[in-house]
């Protein structure tokens, strides 16, 4: 590590043999290795070996493959420049995601993790080395990124924005040791592994202040009870229990059956009104809050996506779109789900098959109409996703044709050439790898209805990931693709039309949750 | 001897075929359905209207069940059979028009395509016999 930092430290005696100092603005890749000491102490001939290798395998040719040049290697890392900002990222990206590949089946402590930062600036090019403030600055964000990430400085991030689909995490101006000015620094997000990190630790601080919301709340009930005439202080076990799911973003799981946690939040906002526990459950005021079966939903963070692709006219133009916070279902609405609607005389028809099925043979005004049911029913704005909402999700922050990479694999999706048996129905929910968000079934199993009116392409759609309705709407749009299609369908990008008020047998829905 | 038992045979797999499947709605026998426009083998620039023409038939809504009628599906550049016992495929070459349609405006990329009518019932399974306009192909410039 400390050979790289020491650039202007070196063989400065060296001048190209023309006069006038070759400068040059350049996008600087620097990449380091996490826990190099580390590694070398536990096995040096060993972890030498396989770091070379890496350079000679995977470093040297990405550089080359992406128009840059290597400017020189040291123990544990390496220094590349390239003309564009993009190549410089998308090879950072190659490199990472290669290296996740090659790391998978090591134990924690053996792995080889680079961190890479990459800044854009006027530099000092000379034959085997380079110098610069703009280097600098690279090295110090590369100090900052975690193993296995890619940071970047905000000139690239200017640069390359709208042309590298993937998501940016701002993380704000830093400060970086001995540079004056602070430097605005962005987190990539290429691949699955880091978003699912970020979410988790959002997830873990959005829980921990939940909770904290909850004790309190609980704290404060259990005093008011104690402060009421004793007959009624058997109430407070039954009080902290029915605050916890209505603040909960995931209330309902999909397999129990047990209504009991869902009864609770109609009596928890006037614990005095309910004479006592045992009669809770018949005396719940709002019978149909209480029983509905919420599909399960994941909170989606705020982002943006680079939307559609250049596969398909329809997909075109690619265009960036920002999206707002929302929660999507985990999976599509089943079967069971969508029985409670029918029951409850709000949805056309009664779905047959089994309960953890997708429900099918919906058409768009039938998924309307769940919509409404459940906003109505549960007093929360649920509503059909919008066409950017559910491509945003899908992708779950990646860049590739699918959104576990550019090859199709078996065992992922539903589709008819994906490597699994088409069957007259499509499995259950949930029964293939849920994508880097968490989410189910994105991709293949059944056609999921969107909010937006069909255009035939992107001209002219919002850039705020609103639903694009417009006047005269005889036909919506489908995503995801379905078990009957093939694997051209299973792509995020992908996009389909249907009549709004026809019914086909492969259509069905996805709820999404949000103002 | 040969010819006798092919036939039992596939008289046993028609028979077990069609009592599986309740699908397949009977049609009238003189039903025609074919393309008003374009007709075969016509040179094209641009997009396109194509209209659908059903003779001795009538065309309703997807999902609505009357004796001898149907609605339209049109299959660009379809190869594969029509397969009697499913619901006629949704994709990006099976374009349906459950909502009545019977004309559309197609935008296709240059080259040859071939369109073909595909007469649906209400759950959009063919009918039986199968009732199909004649293959048109296009040459787009």
């Amino acid at each position: 590590m400390g050979e790289i930092r020491n650039f202007k430290s070196g063989n400065q005696g060296e001048r190209p043999p023309h006069g006038a100092v070759p400068r040059r603005l350049a996008a600087i890749i620097v990449g380091d290795i996490a826990s190099y000491s580390r590694l070398m102490q536990a096995d040096e001939e060993g972890t030498h070996v396989r770091v070379k290798r890496i350079e000679r395998d995977l470093i040297q040719p990405s550089i080359v493959e992406h128009h840059g040049s290597l400017v020189k290697t040291t123990g544990d890392g390496f220094i590349a420049i390239f003309d564009s900002p993009v190549e410089a990222v998308r090879c950072s990206i190659v490199i990472q995601q290669n290296l996740v590949g090659r790391n998978a089946s090591l134990p924690k402590d053996s792995r080889i993790e680079y961190r890479i930062g990459v800044n854009l600036g006027d530099v000092i090019v000379e034959s085997d080395d380079i110098y610069g403030d703009g280097v600098n600055i690279a090295t110090r964000i590369e100090g900052i990124a975690e193993p296995g990430q890619v940071f970047i400085s905000g000139a690239i991030y200017e640069q390359i924005k709208h042309k590298v689909v993937c998501g940016y995490e701002s993380l704000g101006d830093r400060k970086v040791k001995n540079i004056t000015d602070p430097v605005r620094v962005y987190r990539v997000l290429p691949d699955a592994d880091a978003v699912s990190r970020t979410r988790g630790r959002r997830e873990n601080i959005l829980i921990f202040f939940l909770s904290l919301a909850l004790l309190v709340i609980a704290g404060y009930v259990l005093w008011y009870m104690l402060a009421q005439p004793g007959s009624q202080v058997g109430q407070h076990a039954a009080a902290p229990p029915a605050v916890a799911p209505t603040a909960s973003p995931t209330p309902a799981e999909p397999g129990s059956t047990a209504p009991a946690p869902q009864v609770a939040p109609a009596a928890s906002p006037s614990p005095t009104a309910v004479p006592s526990p045992a009669a809770l459950p018949s005396l719940v005021p709002l019978p149909s809050t209480a029983s509905i079966r919420e599909p399960e939903m994941v909170a989606i963070r705020a982002g943006s996506l680079a939307m559609g692709s250049i596969d398909d006219p329809t997909e075109r133009p690619v265009h960036q779109v920002a999206i707002k916070p929302f929660a999507i279902g985990k999976y599509p609405v089943t079967v069971r789900e969508w029985n409670e609607c029918a029951a409850a005389k709000a949805c056309g028809f009664t779905a047959i098959g089994k309960d953890d099925a997708p429900v099918t043979n919906v058409s768009w005004t039938d998924a309307q109409q769940y919509a409404v049911w459940l906003a109505q029913a549960t007093k929360k704005p649920y509503r059909l996703p919008s066409e950017a909402e559910w491509e945003y999700a899908a992708r779950g922050g990646t860049q590739t044709k699918y959104w576990w990479g550019d090859k199709l694999q078996p065992g992922m999706a539903a589709c008819k050439d994906c490597g699994d048996v088409s069957a007259d129905q499509p499995v259950k929910v949930g029964s293939f790898k849920p994508n880097p968000f968490g989410l189910y079934d994105m991709g293949g199993g059944v056609d999921q209805w969107v909010a937006d009116c069909w255009h035939k392409n992107y001209q002219g759609a919002p850039a705020d990931g609103s639903a694009w309705i417009g006047a005269d709407c005889t036909s919506h749009v489908l995503r995801s693709g379905s078990w009957k299609n093939d694997a051209r369908y299973v792509r995020p990008a992908n996009r389909d039309s249907y009549d709004t008020n026809v019914r086909y047998p492969t259509h069905g829905l996805r709820i999404a949750l949000g103002p | 001897m040969k010819i006798v038992c092919c036939l039992a045979l596939s008289a046993l797999l028609v028979l077990s075929s069609s009592a599986a499947y309740s699908q397949g709605k009977p049609a009238p026998k003189d039903a025609r359905l074919y393309f008003i426009t374009p007709h075969d083998g016509q040179k094209i620039r641009g997009g396109f209207w194509v209209r659908f023409g059903l003779r001795n038939m009538g065309v309703t809504h997807a999902g609505d069940d009357y004796q001898n009628s149907g609605h339209h599906h049109l299959l660009i550049d379809v190869n594969d059979p029509i397969d009697p016992k499913e619901p006629i495929p949704q994709d990006k070459s099976h374009l349906h028009f459950g909502a009545g349609q019977t004309e559309t405006f197609l935008e296709l990329p240059p080259g040859t395509h071939t369109l073909q009518l595909v007469l649906g019932d209400a759950k959009h399974y063919p009918f039986d016999p199968p009732i199909v306009s004649s293959k048109v192909s296009v040459r787009i410039r």
